[in-house]
This record gives C-alpha cells, sequence and structure tokens, in this order.
C-alpha cells in the first residue's frame, strides 16, 4: 500500500492549441471525501478522465496507489461518468453479470439491496427505463463497488435538489471509508458538508487545495461563499473588455 | 479477462444475429419443398417457389449485410462511443479489446459461411439414394486414401487460412479507419471513410512498387517447382501477406487506443 | 431532528455543540448509547470523517467514554453533564448581560430587569 492514494505531477493536456490542464500537482490520501470544484470548462472532467485510463496527458505523470495507469489502477477505480454509458439491449441484471466478472470488488447482493431501496426493478430492459432510473443505475453499479477510488463525475447536476440529497446519502452509506471519493462538481453549497477537503480547479490549475474545516476556520466562511468570490473575480479579469 | 469480454461480444452477437440465422435455415427448408413447384404445371406453384427463392436470398445476403454492419457498430459505438467509457475503464488491457471485437467479428462470418452452406444443403432435395451414395464416396476416399488425397486437404485448409487471414484484415482495415477518424475532433464518420479510402489508396500504391521487386526475388525458385509445391509455398506467401498486413493494421489501432483515445 | 449548519464555522464544531445540547435535554442519556458514526453521518447528510472529528471532541470534554469500534455511550458521571450544562448556561448568561449592558443596562438594573420578566411569564 502506498501512503498516497493519487499523486498527479505536473500534469498538462492539451487538445490542439486549447489547455485543459496546465501543470497540475495533485496528491490526495485515504479515506476522503473530496470535491474537485470549478466552474465549467476549468478541467474537472479532463482531470477525471485521466485519472481512470480514458485520455492521456499530454505531459506529465499520473500514480494511483502507487501504479501508473492501467489495469491495475482501472480494478480500483470505480468511475461514474458524466453519460450513460450501456447498451439498451441489456437489463441492469446483465450489467450486474459484467461488473461481477470484471471487477473482483463488486457486491451483487448490495447492488440488489440498493436497487430495492432506490426503486429500480433490475430485470427491467434499460431501454424501457426512464434517465432517472438509468441514472440509478449507473449510481448502484459504481457504489456497489468497494473501490479504493471513486470518481464521480458531476453525480449531482441536472437533477432537482431532493435527487441530490438522496444521490448524496446513497454515496454518503454506500462507499468504501477506507476508500477515497473525488466528486467534481460546480454546485457546491450541495455538497459542502459531505466533503473532507476541496481543489479548486480554475482555467486547469490547481489554486487551492485543503481541509474544509481549515478553509472555514481560516476564511471565516463557507467554502461556497469562497469559491464565489474567487470564480466571481475570475469573470472580471477576463471578462468583457 | 479476455475469455470474459468474449463472453460479452458473444452474447451480443447472438442477440443480434438470434433471428436471421434461423430464419435463414427455415426459409432453406421451405424452399426445398416450394422448388417442387416450379416442375409442375401450376402457376401458384411457380409463383410461391418465385417468391420464396426471392425471400431466401434476400436473408442470406443481408445475413451478410447487416455482419458488415454489426463488426463496424460493435467497434464504432463499443470502443469508440458512450459504451467506451465503460469499456475502457474495465481492468483489461486495449487489446484484449480490440481483439475480442475481432474474434466476434470472424465468428460471425464464419458462422455465416456455414448457415449459407448448410442453407444450400437443406434446399437440395436429397433422396435416400444419394445420401447412400455420397456416404459410400466417402467411405472409398477414406479406405483409398492417398497422397494426392491428403494434399488437397492442406489445400483445402490453406484455402480456409488465407480466407480467415483475409477477413481479419478487411475488418481490420475497418477498425484502423475507425480509429484514425477518431483522431480528429470533428466529422469523425466522415474522417473515417476518408481513412478507409486513403488506407486502400496506399495500400495499392504499395503493391504496384514492391510486385515488380518481389517477383523478382521470388520467380527463381518457384521455376524449379511445379504442381503442388508450388500452390502450396505461395498459399502460404498469400498467408503471411495477408498476416503481416493485419497485424500492421492492429498494431496502429491498439496504438490509437492505448495513447490518443478521447471520447466525446 | 434537524441538522442545521451555518457557513462561518467548521461543520464539525456545529456538531460537538448540538450534539452536546441533545446530551444535556437527556435525548440521549447518561449511560446511554449514541448512534454510530456512519448512522449519525448519515443523519446529518455529513461525512464520516466530520462526525468522527465531533464525537472525538466530545470524548475530549468527557461527555461520551468508548471507542469507535466498541461504539460509544454517554458519560454516566452526571456530574460531567451537570458541569457542561453550566458551563453553557453560563455562557448563555454571559451573553445576554453583554447585550444588556450594550443598551445602557447596569449590572444592577440589568437584574431587576430580570426578575420584573420572570415574574411577568
Amino acid at each position: 500500500m502506498n501512503e498516497q492514494l493519487v499523486t498527479c505531477a505536473a500534469l498538462t493536456k492539451r487538445y490542439g492549441g486549447k489547455r485543459a490542464l496546465a501543470g497540475v500537482d495533485l496528491e490526495l490520501g485515504r479515506g476522503r471525501i473530496v470535491g474537485l470544484l470549478g466552474p465549467n470548462g476549468s478541467g474537472k472532467t479532463t482531470m477525471i478522465k485521466i485519472l481512470c485510463g480514458l485520455l492521456q496527458p499530454t505531459e506529465g505523470a499520473v500514480l494511483v496507489d502507487g501504479q501508473p495507469v492501467g489495469p491495475y489502477t482501472k480494478s480500483i477505480i470505480s468511475y461514474l461518468p458524466d453519460r450513460m454509458y450501456f447498451a439498451d439491449w441489456m437489463k441492469a441484471t446483465d450489467l450486474f453479470d459484467l461488473f461481477a466478472d470484471f471487477y473482483k470488488d463488486f457486491d451483487r447482493t448490495k447492488a440488489m439491496s440498493m436497487c430495492a431501496s432506490l426503486g429500480v426493478t433490475p430485470s427491467d430492459r434499460l431501454k424501457s427505463m426512464s434517465k432517472g432510473t438509468k441514472e440509478k443505475v449507473q449510481l448502484v453499479l459504481v457504489m456497489a463497488r468497494k473501490a479504493q477510488l471513486y470518481l464521480l463525475d458531476e453525480p449531482i447536476a441536472g437533477v432537482d435538489p431532493a435527487a441530490r440529497d438522496f444521490i448524496l446519502s446513497t454515496i454518503l452509506t454506500n462507499y468504501n471509508e477506507e476508500g477515497t471519493v473525488l466528486i467534481s462538481t460546480h454546485l457546491i453549497s450541495d455538497i459542502e458538508k459531505v466533503l473532507d477537503e476541496a481543489v479548486f480547479l480554475k482555467e486547469g490549475q490547481i489554486t487551492l487545495h485543503d481541509t474544509v474545516d481549515n478553509i472555514r476556520e481560516r476564511e471565516g466562511k463557507s467554502v461556497d461563499a469562497l469559491f464565489r468570490e474567487v470564480f466571481r473575480a475570475a469573470n472580471y479579469e477576463g471578462g468583457a473588455f | 479477462m479476455f475469455g470474459k469480454l468474449l463472453k460479452y461480444d458473444f452474447r451480443s452477437m447472438l442477440k443480434q444475429f438470434a433471428f436471421i440465422w434461423p430464419t435463414a435455415l427455415v426459409l432453406a427448408i421451405v424452399n426445398r419443398f416450394t422448388l417442387d413447384g416450379l416442375d409442375s404445371t401450376s402457376s401458384v406453384g411457380e409463383t410461391t417457389a418465385g417468391i420464396a427463392m426471392l425471400v431466401y436470398v434476400a436473408i442470406l445476403i443481408s445475413m451478410f449485410i447487416v455482419a458488415v454492419i454489426f463488426v463496424i457498430q460493435r467497434f464504432y459505438r463499443g470502443l469508440l462511443g458512450d459504451e467506451g467509457y465503460l469499456m475502457h475503464t474495465l481492468p483489461v488491457k486495449p487489446w484484449q479489446l480490440i481483439g475480442s471485437k475481432l474474434a466476434c467479428a470472424l465468428v460471425v462470418t464464419v458462422v455465416n459461411i456455414l448457415v449459407a452452406i448448410l442453407s444450400i444443403l437443406l434446399i437440395v432435395p436429397w433422396a435416400a439414394s444419394d445420401l447412400k451414395e455420397l456416404f459410400e464416396g466417402f467411405q472409398y476416399l477414406f479406405a483409398h486414401w492417398n497422397i494426392q488425397a491428403t494434399q488437397i486437404m492442406i489445400a483445402m485448409l490453406e484455402f480456409v487460412l488465407f480466407s480467415l487471414a483475409s477477413f481479419a484484415v478487411g475488418y481490420l482495415h475497418l477498425y484502423l479507419s475507425m480509429a484514425i477518424g477518431h483522431l480528429f475532433n470533428k466529422n469523425r464518420v466522415a474522417m473515417s471513410v476518408i481513412a478507409f479510402i486513403a488506407i486502400q489508396v496506399l495500400l495499392s500504391i504499395l503493391g504496384t512498387i514492391l510486385a515488380r521487386p518481389f517477383s523478382d526475388l521470388i520467380y527463381p525458385a518457384f521455376s524449379s517447382l511445379d504442381g503442388m509445391p508450388a500452390y502450396h509455398i505461395s498459399m502460404w506467401v498469400l498467408i503471411a501477406g495477408e498476416m503481416i498486413l493485419a497485424a500492421v493494421y492492429f498494431v496502429g489501432t491498439e496504438y490509437i487506443l492505448r495513447k490518443r483515445l478521447n471520447l466525446e | 431532528m434537524d441538522w442545521t449548519f451555518t457557513d462561518d464555522r467548521p461543520i464539525w464544531q456545529q456538531i460537538t455543540e448540538q450534539l452536546t445540547l441533545r446530551i444535556l435535554k437527556g435525548e440521549y442519556p447518561p449511560g446511554g448509547r449514541l448512534p454510530a458514526v456512519r448512522e449519525l453521518a448519515t443523519q446529518a447528510g455529513v461525512n464520516p470523517n466530520t462526525m468522527q472529528r465531533a464525537l472525538a471532541q466530545l470524548e475530549t470534554e468527557g461527555l461520551a467514554v468508548g471507542s469507535r469500534t466498541a461504539g460509544r455511550t454517554v458519560t454516566e458521571d452526571t456530574a460531567v453533564i451537570e458541569a457542561a450544562a453550566r458551563e453553557r448556561a453560563r455562557a448563555a448568561v454571559a451573553a445576554c448581560l453583554r447585550i444588556l449592558a450594550e443598551l445602557g443596562y447596569s449590572p444592577e438594573n440589568a437584574l431587576v430587569f430580570v426578575k420584573e420578566e420572570l415574574s411577568n411569564e
């Protein structure tokens, strides 16, 4: 076991001429819930995709549990993408079979009981499910694993506040406490109280990485309020002139 | 892990072809009986036979078209579309993903051909005496097995191997084209088509340039041979050629998926 | 019971205060078992680490005893609870007196005023 779960060194990603990440250094320990916070287009999704191996960095290095991204790191990462990723002909139970086959840490019994408490019928075809139900299935797949690292890309964007609480409590009740959860979002007020640490990502660079307690103690205000300040200023600087 | 990937690719294959394969065989059996109508003088029998034959041929053709669409879709949607988010985060290597798709594509092709052959055999109105003759023919062949028979068997095997390699090259050509198209940020489908044609053109230019020196190189060896040995050697040269091409396509595709993956 | 948090201070401190209040009110009686960290965290909608820290603070203050693995109980030592209640009461009175002083009440007048208010109730 390595001390740090995630280590990023001078991580840079360019798309053509555009820089999505510009020299990110980041270390994440174990057993934390970390918010990856930034407005749209600040590089959150790029960061997460690099960690789970869907993108290759242009420069820099990533280690997860001391290993470069590959089959081993993928086996300990549970990833919730910002979109639906399954073939329509499948049933939720087919996906459970698939996850049980490929991930040793997938707990089928837990998945079934999560379905029951979320009101999902796992024997239904995905094709016949509503968008909200499909999202629940995806959340079940991700949280029924006892993963070392959960990468949740905008899990509460585009849902109503009631569903947000629901999703957050599902995450809180089900994640592996020895593992780390990285949640990317721009809706901070909703998740602030579940976070241990906050990472501010601004135009592809980390401008702040501290515990939520420290931030509140030092600034005398919530992370959400600080976030609004930091990024409103950013808008002025790069604004209309 | 590779075996598990195969399991899921085969499952989606079965979903796709569960209808068309049995249908082709059933239609063949229907034709077996309606074909008799052609001999009869009744126009009803003739029309029925005509329609049945038309439907059968249509199914057979569509079976092969569906196969090509299936091969393209399983790769494009499965690895480069939204499903790619699932497949590329599984704890497997990119070559296993491609290999599994390719193995599945080849199995579809082989089963298609077997179904086609079997269906033709089903159409033929075998009489009991025909089957008896056929059986006796085989008995005779095995009883008098000789070097020529072995040679023919080997030649057939070589042909099958060559066909498989050619199909693999064809599918990997499609895969590489889609992977190259994926490198672009816009118009990925159009770029894939252009890549497909470009590879084809490149290949024929290369063929034209290399044909002469290659035949100069190989001709002296051939001139001293004749008949079967020459056939075997040329088959193996062809097979090796296809294998090399397949390997190049495979490596290219694998490189792009490993190093340049960029799902939208 | 609901949990409410303000933005200006760390959440764990606010949880400690609210848990203390529940103990003082007898919602969690002396010697009674406290819910598990995870359960409390889910109730409050906070991270288990935050809840853990709040409970650790209760232990430091002597209000809770036990360990994370064996489960925690409220202390049986009622003297500790009473002391904590007094501490709270003292802080509340101090705050009240400060406000009255700002309003111009001398300590004597403040006492008279409080007595009047009590008899009116």
